[in-house]
């Protein structure tokens, strides 16, 4: 019984890729309640315990830089091209899609939360319901990009701080914007390979 | 300075005391299998199977979704789709295998069975078997390993990411079945000579438990990451500190040496060895939980 959207012999057709410009982004939580209401609408009154917060999966960390000024971050599953979590999950039920996206079949998932323990992001978070471990891409956004659309937090931003694109199409904005201006991955020493960049501005 | 993004995996993950008392019950069953192969008592096959049993029902229980178990096996070998990289696969099969190894042989110490279902007999002769006792000793010490290499493969937990935990779970199991062996004597299970072996090979152990723990907080304190030496600190100095020193280290391994030494000095005493395997036994299960409670994340902010 195959995943859905399984890539064929491994190996994905596309690399879809999620850009965040740190530059442009005003910190309104925009993309973080879209995430929610796109994905799961129905925790939109309730907190996640583990981080503290609204439970979406998009993680918002605050903090301050040496001057004492604040900064944010967001971090997202990073569709990791080498992801752990792949490897660890003993039923298979993570793998990487035709569109090189990390997802999980419900069906295969007993909930023992390796997977969880597996990212270096931390960017999983246990549904109190369903007791699947969400991540980004949820099935609202799943659903949009099938419809060639955006995903909710590309949609939603207002300083259009927030791209998706496939990094294997040299013409996509995604490629065009990280050939032409300064970015980083997270913990790039953790060899995972992750497709989430953090635009830094040109 | 504590960075501004720190999460402990047990309020992420959740993996807490049930996957504590299981990783317990897997190393006395483990390494439990080792001792087995010298000391072939019905009481400890029973311990064996015991632990093995109450350590798999945790673990089954611990899961989120454990109701859908079944289909994963199910579709996992409908697709004949393993995914043999996942140490927890491994484990799971390994830990099956376990069981029905220890099963057979449970069912050979127990006569009143065989005598009343014929075919069963040929388990009695399994327990004089070397290569049968030596494949359960295999079995089981692999089991424990699995447990030590469960975490290892954790990359998202840095402190667990060292191959001294296995080494670990290894020498605390072993220390573990030894305890075991000591109460089993003290109930008048097993003979004095087992029992004596057993103390020294113990103090022995208790050496290298220590130093193993020590090197392995040095090496998280000094050589590791954020979050490992988060962990670690959380281990020595923060809120896990009393249960490292004084579980672990102080219960675990100090008052058993001490009871060790008075015994091959002084004399022998049932009630002293008592309180020594059940200090041993303590400080085994402190340590898995000491070691999984601290596990920390990578902070993404410092």
């Amino acid at each position: 019984m195959a995943r859905p959207n399984e890539a064929k012999n491994g190996t994905p057709s596309r690399r879809l890729a999620h850009l965040w410009d740190e530059s442009r982004c005003i910190a309104c939580g925009a993309c973080v309640l879209a995430c929610t209401m796109t994905n799961q609408p129905e925790m939109m009154a309730r907190e996640e315990k583990g981080w503290g917060g609204l439970a979406s999966n998009i993680r918002r960390i605050e903090s301050a830089n040496e001057q004492g000024r604040p900064t944010l971050l967001l971090v997202q599953c990073q569709h990791c091209d080498d992801a752990p979590c792949v490897r660890t999950c003993p039923f298979g039920a993570v793998y990487q899609d035709d569109d090189g996206l990390i997802r999980l079949d419900a069906r295969r998932c007993a909930g023992c939360s390796y997977c969880v323990t597996s990212c270096p992001y931390n960017v999983r978070w246990f549904h109190p319901d369903t007791h699947v471990p969400a991540k980004c891409m949820g099935d609202g956004c799943l659903d949009l990009i099938a419809h060639d659309q955006q995903p909710a937090c590309v949609q939603a931003c207002p300083a259009m701080a927030r791209d998706f694109g496939d990094l294997n199409d040299p013409e996509s904005s995604v490629s065009e914007t990280l050939r032409t201006q300064r970015s980083r991955r997270l913990l790039e020493s953790a060899g995972t390979e992750p497709k989430y960049f953090i635009v830094e501005g040109s | 300075m504590t960075p501004a993004d720190l999460h402990l995996q047990v309020d992420v993950a959740h993996w807490g005391w049930s996957i504590a008392w299981f990783l317990w019950f897997v190393g006395i069953a483990g390494m439990g299998s080792v001792a087995y192969y010298f000391v072939r008592r019905s009481a400890l096959i029973i311990t064996i199977f015991a632990s093995l049993t109450i350590g798999l029902l945790l673990v089954v229980s611990h899961l989120g979704r454990w109701w859908n178990l079944p289909r994963t096996l199910y579709l996992m070998v409908l697709d004949f789709d393993f995914n043999l990289g996942s140490w927890m696969l491994l484990g799971i099969a390994t830990l099956s295998v376990h069981l029905v190894l220890t099963l057979l042989l449970l069912i050979g110490h127990l006569p009143a069975l065989t005598r009343r279902i014929a075919w069963l007999k040929w388990t009695e002769t399994l327990r004089a078997q070397a290569g049968y006792r030596g494949l359960f000793a295999g079995v089981g010490a692999f089991a424990t390993v699995y447990s030590g290499f469960l975490l290892t493969q954790a990359a998202g937990i840095p402190l667990w990411n060292t191959s001294l935990i296995p080494i670990l779970w290894v020498v605390s199991g072993s220390i573990a079945a030894i305890a075991v062996i000591e109460l089993l004597y003290v109930l008048g299970l097993v003979d004095a000579n087992v029992s004596a072996a057993g103390v020294r090979i113990g103090m022995v152990l208790d050496g290298v438990k220590l130093l193993a723990v020590l090197g392995f907080l040095h090496v998280a304190l000094s050589y590791g990451s954020a979050g490992a030496r988060y962990g670690a600190i959380l281990m020595t100095q923060g809120d896990l500190a009393l249960m490292l020193w004084g579980g672990v280290i102080g219960i675990g391994i100090l008052v058993p040496l001490a009871i060790g030494a008075y015994t091959l000095l002084r004399e022998k005493r049932k009630s002293l060895l008592a309180v020594s395997a059940v200090c041993a036994l303590s400080g085994v299960f402190f340590l898995r939980a000491a070691v999984l409670l601290a596990g920390t994340f990578e902070p993404l902010v410092l």
